[in-house]
């Protein structure tokens, strides 16, 4: 319950600090957007082949978005020493894992919304019935990113030119998630369902349990690195 | 409240920042922690704050080592440092606010007015952190104590920043924090003024402890183990 009461704190504060500065919300939204257009320009795709390709290209508009939002993760930490404040606090370092995961999933889930749509626009998608299947995929995906983004952005937080290193450390460890949740986005789009697509989904989940797990766990350790 | 440091060193890599610190501190001491520039006094507070930890040895807090799982140890300690661990938009109301619900204590609205009135802040109470002087920071941090009320309060630099009337408010408001029986520990280059306030000094040099003793009139010792450090070897 304690938990639960520090992480609603830190991720209220966190909220807080967003609504008034707009910061991260505002680029990643402009950026994933901005994104969506480019591949459209970039890629003539016929109706047929939309179903292979438009999955992929979309979550890696979500995931180069996603990676601004995790560059800027603890820029309020980083000012005044603020995140000093918090370790010497009696606040369980496993609260603040989740709250800044739940945090950078707030902010991706409303850039998700907001550029799902247009992405429909954009590539002509012929029906809507498989958008609230895809957003639940989109969102079982971006809490595997937001957990090992979390956890990888608190470790390279002293690093020097971190912001090149983050993406470098964390996108060969995203594969299985990317993988799982193309699959299941393409399978989606194009049959309507997951069909044999269900051991990616198992795949996407299990990778979210893990992770989150090891994220509470570890996490003391990876903000003393 | 009693400190007790046994055998602490911490490492930067291969530099040791700190080597093998023994030092007790009981409840009401008031001790100023003076070295020159590198010595460890900014890491030894760190250590006790629970900010990092350390290579070897253990910090005690009444007999409870102070670990990474010491929750309850590290909320009896405050670390107040100008300036720092305020959020910049956040105001001066939000962040004491926010800090009491971090440390769990249950304080109303009247209770912050008051600290906010006390440091002469009540004007700016709904200012952003960020719009405040380095001085009225430091002032916010000193109200952020008054309300935690740490049993071990530790200060780095505390009076680089404050006027007047801010160096008077924070002192009264140490020396009532070590009557209540709190330990405070005051790392400081402004020798002379912290040694007026404090009861005790200890002096570091390179990581190592050269010096600690009560505080009593003339202190013959303190001059000779401080002059080593200035210039012509003479204080």
């Amino acid at each position: 319950m304690k938990l639960v009461r520090q992480t609603w704190l830190l991720l209220r504060k966190d909220l807080l600090l967003e609504l008034r500065r707009r910061e991260s919300l505002m680029t990643m939204f402009f950026f994933g957007a901005l994104l969506l257009f480019v591949f459209n320009f970039s890629f003539e795709l016929s109706p047929a082949r939309v179903g292979e390709l438009a999955p992929a290209l979309l979550w890696l508009a979500f995931l180069f978005t996603g990676t601004l939002g995790l560059t800027q993760l603890f820029e309020a930490e980083r000012g005044n020493h603020c995140l000093d404040g918090l370790l010497m606090s009696p606040v369980d370092r496993g609260a603040l894992f989740l709250a800044k995961t739940c945090f950078n999933i707030v902010l991706m889930v409303l850039v998700e919304l907001t550029v799902m749509p247009l992405f429909w626009i954009l590539f002509s998608l012929p029906s809507w019935r498989p958008l609230p299947a895809l957003l639940l995929i989109a969102f079982l995906g971006t809490i595997g990113f937001c957990v090992l983004g979390t956890i990888l952005s608190a470790a390279t937080l002293k690093a020097r030119a971190r912001e090149l290193l983050l993406p470098l450390v964390l996108f060969p460890l995203m594969i299985p998630l990317i993988l799982a949740t193309i699959r299941c986005m393409e399978a989606l789009l194009r049959l309507g369902e997951l069909g044999d697509s269900l051991p990616w989904l198992r795949l996407l989940i299990g990778f979210d349990v893990i992770f989150l797990t090891v994220g509470i766990l570890i996490f003391d350790w990876v903000v003393d690195v | 409240m009693l400190v007790t440091v046994h055998q602490l060193a911490k490492a930067y890599g291969y530099f040791w920042a700190l080597k093998d610190l023994e030092i007790r501190a009981t409840g009401g001491e008031r001790i100023a922690l003076l070295g020159p520039n590198g010595a460890g006094k900014t890491t030894f507070l760190r250590l006790l704050a629970g900010a990092i930890y350390p290579t070897r040895g253990e910090i005690r807090f009444d007999d409870a080592p102070l670990t990474r799982q010491s929750a309850r140890e590290r909320a009896a300690v405050g670390l107040l440092t100008p300036g720092e661990h305020l959020y910049d938009n956040l105001t001066a109301r939000e962040n004491l606010g926010f800090f009491l619900q971090l440390y769990d204590k249950e304080v109303g609205p009247k209770a912050i007015e008051d600290a906010l009135e006390t440091v002469g802040l009540r004007r700016w109470a709904d200012e952003y952190a960020g719009a405040l002087s380095s001085g009225m920071k430091c002032r916010l941090s000193v109200a952020k104590c008054q309300l935690l009320k740490p049993k071990l309060l530790l200060l780095d630099e505390p009076y680089g920043v404050l006027d007047g009337g801010g160096v008077d408010l924070l002192e009264s408001f140490l020396k009532a924090q070590s009557e209540q029986g709190s330990v405070i520990i005051i790392a400081s280059h402004h020798i002379a003024r912290v040694l007026d306030l404090c009861t005790r000094a200890v002096i570091l040099d390179q990581g190592k402890l050269i010096f600690d003793e009560t505080r009593r009139e003339p202190w013959d010792s303190f001059a000779r183990a401080f002059g080593a450090f200035l210039p012509g070897g003479n204080r």
